[in-house]
């Protein structure tokens, strides 16, 4: 199958100026300004079908945002070739930017004062959706979100949640074949996260579209992507199924452990048996990180050394496990 | 060019705005009060006889006309153009299949109309109080409204590529305050030109300021000659094209380090 993203060898740099704290500085900054080279993204390649939904994550400042804002033609890119749905983005053409939608988490595209409707208006007129259709668009996925008492309130007046249900109508009107989601989820409560995936799923099945999201809940990745994209410092980490990501990281095990006296700050890294890591303490609870072949003979140990009350071997959840990465840097 | 999507963002942002009617109409007396300022200055000062050769009456048509053509000229639109560029909600402009100047300009002809449910019923109300002189020409009428359309054109791009100035300063409407400055002191808004000491006049009547605003209001009230209205019309066109051409350079730079820096 042809890919509809495809992304070679692309690289973004961005000057970044630099002065020290101070006056002088300040001053000497207007005559010679200093400038950093940061590299954001380097030399990342990767393409995506048709129809699939892709997750890109990694931690904050890793170089998602600055992909997708090549992706869809807010960036260019430093180096590197770059095409969507057929198009090079950067161009920004009208027959590009009508086929694809962002929505960006943390910026509201929808008018302020006047109610969602009047903004879905708009832009049916801007992407030139006849009038029968676009209705039909609306009602459709106002059911699916049950946004329906909404509709009429000025956006303003409305919840972080109901908001962002506005904004996945008004980016999704003009059904967009590539749809860029950057943090879609961010801030939103249980119920409204659980919806909102529902919906991108449904949406997903319905039109066959192609999806880029963002995200740092692992609960989005997990129910809509099959695929993820691990970008670390600008580089790509790893590209595949989320499951290979935690088998290829999951070479260790967690225990949790309760000890019945307090232990001191020393001793407890004096009792740790080799191959054991501490990665989180709250009083007499331990969660250490073991090999996952030395966990059965550091077990034995922790209990002939230690006075344990309570002790439980477990699979890392996958959050620990991507968090292990962010930290090191590494697969 | 998307004109459907263009108008359907005027109707949108007029309705947006006029949520906030008593803002505007705050804002557009503001603007209201340095002509009438000036304007009872100038009363005060021609009495029974005259200013340069200008009567009381004529002070009053003068001012009445410029409070009008300073209410549809003045674009309010540069002072949020910096405020997009900087805050990022520009990218909303730049992913949507319709120019960016769609965007500006229904921000600047929602504006036009609601200020002018204000203006025009106050302007009236002095019309009937201080019955004002007029004596213009049909073809002076029509004349005019060609000036009062380039002369929004001119103060419109004038203000937008200084706004623009934004992708690389970060306070660069500090320069559209000094552009308002100059505006009073030169586009006939604190004196008409005509009467404008030597120096100060030569000046005026050089810069682009006086097309912006002064210029439209001298053909309905000064009755200038076809040769003054000619060396207008074609200073004030050649203004206009300095204007949208630095209009044009700026936005495309700006964009293009935009895009190589991000919002």
């Amino acid at each position: 199958m042809a890919s509809i993203i495809s992304v070679k060898d692309v690289s973004k740099t961005y000057r970044v100026p630099q002065r020290e704290a101070g006056l002088r500085a300040a001053l000497s900054s207007l005559t010679k300004p200093q400038f950093l080279e940061v590299e954001a993204v380097k030399s990342i390649t990767f393409s995506i079908n048709p129809g699939e939904m892709v997750a890109l994550i990694g931690p904050n400042g890793a170089g998602k945002t600055t992909t997708l804002k090549m992706l869809t033609g807010l960036l260019q890119p430093t180096s590197g070739q770059i095409s969507v749905n057929g198009y090079i983005p950067g161009k920004r053409g009208n027959d590009f930017l009508s086929q694809i939608s962002i929505v960006l988490g943390n910026k509201s595209q929808m008018l302020w004062d006047i109610p969602p409707l009047d903004t879905f208006q708009v832009l049916g007129e801007i992407y030139r959706i006849p009038k029968e259709i676009l209705r039909q668009r609306i009602d459709e996925m106002v059911a699916l979100l049950d946004m329906f008492e909404i509709l009429r309130k000025p956006v303003r007046n409305l919840s972080l949640g109901e908001r962002m249900k506005c904004e996945l109508v008004a980016s999704l009107l003009h059904q967009p074949k590539v749809l860029f989601l950057d943090e879609p989820t961010l801030g939103l409560d249980i119920s409204v996260q659980n919806r909102l995936r529902s919906f991108i799923l449904e949406y997903n099945l319905r039109y066959q579209a192609t999806i880029l999201l963002t995200s740092h809940y692992m609960a989005d990745i997990e129910r809509l992507c099959n695929r993820v994209l691990l970008i670390h410092h600008g580089d790509l980490l790893y590209d595949g199924a989320l499951k290979g990501l935690s088998s290829l990281l999951t070479n260790s095990k967690i225990i949790r452990l309760t000890l019945s006296e307090q232990q001191s700050e020393q001793q407890s890294t004096a009792w740790l048996p080799e191959g054991a890591e501490i990665i989180e303490r709250n009083h007499h609870n331990f969660t250490l990180r073991v090999n996952r072949s030395r966990t059965a003979a550091i077990t034995a140990e922790l209990l002939k050394h230690l006075p344990v009350s309570d002790l439980s071997v477990e699979e890392p959840a996958l959050e620990a496990v991507i968090d292990r990465v962010y930290q090191d840097g590494a697969l | 060019m998307n004109h459907r999507g263009g108008l359907a963002l005027i109707r949108s942002t007029w309705l947006s705005w006029m949520q906030y009617r008593s803002f505007f109409f705050i804002l557009a007396f503001g603007w209201m009060v340095p002509p009438l300022v000036a304007m009872f200055v100038w009363m005060a000062a021609a009495g029974n006889g005259n200013v340069g050769g200008i009567e009381r009456s004529a002070f009053i048509a003068y001012y009445l006309v410029l409070i009008l053509v300073n209410q549809l000229t003045y674009s309010q639109t540069n002072w949020t153009v910096g405020d997009i560029i900087r805050e990022g909600s520009l990218n909303h402009w730049l992913i949507r299949p319709l120019s960016p100047l769609y965007q500006i300009l229904s921000s600047e002809i929602a504006g036009k109309v609601v200020y002018l449910i204000f203006t025009i019923p106050i302007v009236l109300i002095l019309v009937v109080l201080l019955k004002p002189q007029f004596t213009f020409s049909l073809n002076h009428f029509v004349i005019f409204w060609i000036a009062l359309f380039l002369a929004w054109a001119l103060r419109f791009l004038w203000g937008l590529w200084i706004a623009m100035l934004a992708f690389w300063a970060t306070r660069a409407d500090a320069l559209l305050a000094l552009q308002d400055s100059m505006i009073f002191i030169f586009s006939g808004m604190i004196a008409p030109v005509a009467i404008l000491p030597g120096a100060l006049q030569k000046i005026a009547e050089f810069l682009p300021f006086r097309y912006m605003v002064g210029f439209p209001v001298e053909i309905m009230t000064a009755n200038l000659t076809s040769q003054q209205i000619l060396i207008g019309i074609t200073i004030q066109s050649v203004w206009l094209s300095i204007a949208a051409l630095s209009s044009w350079i700026v936005w495309r730079k700006g964009l293009f380090r935009y895009s190589a820096i991000g919002g």
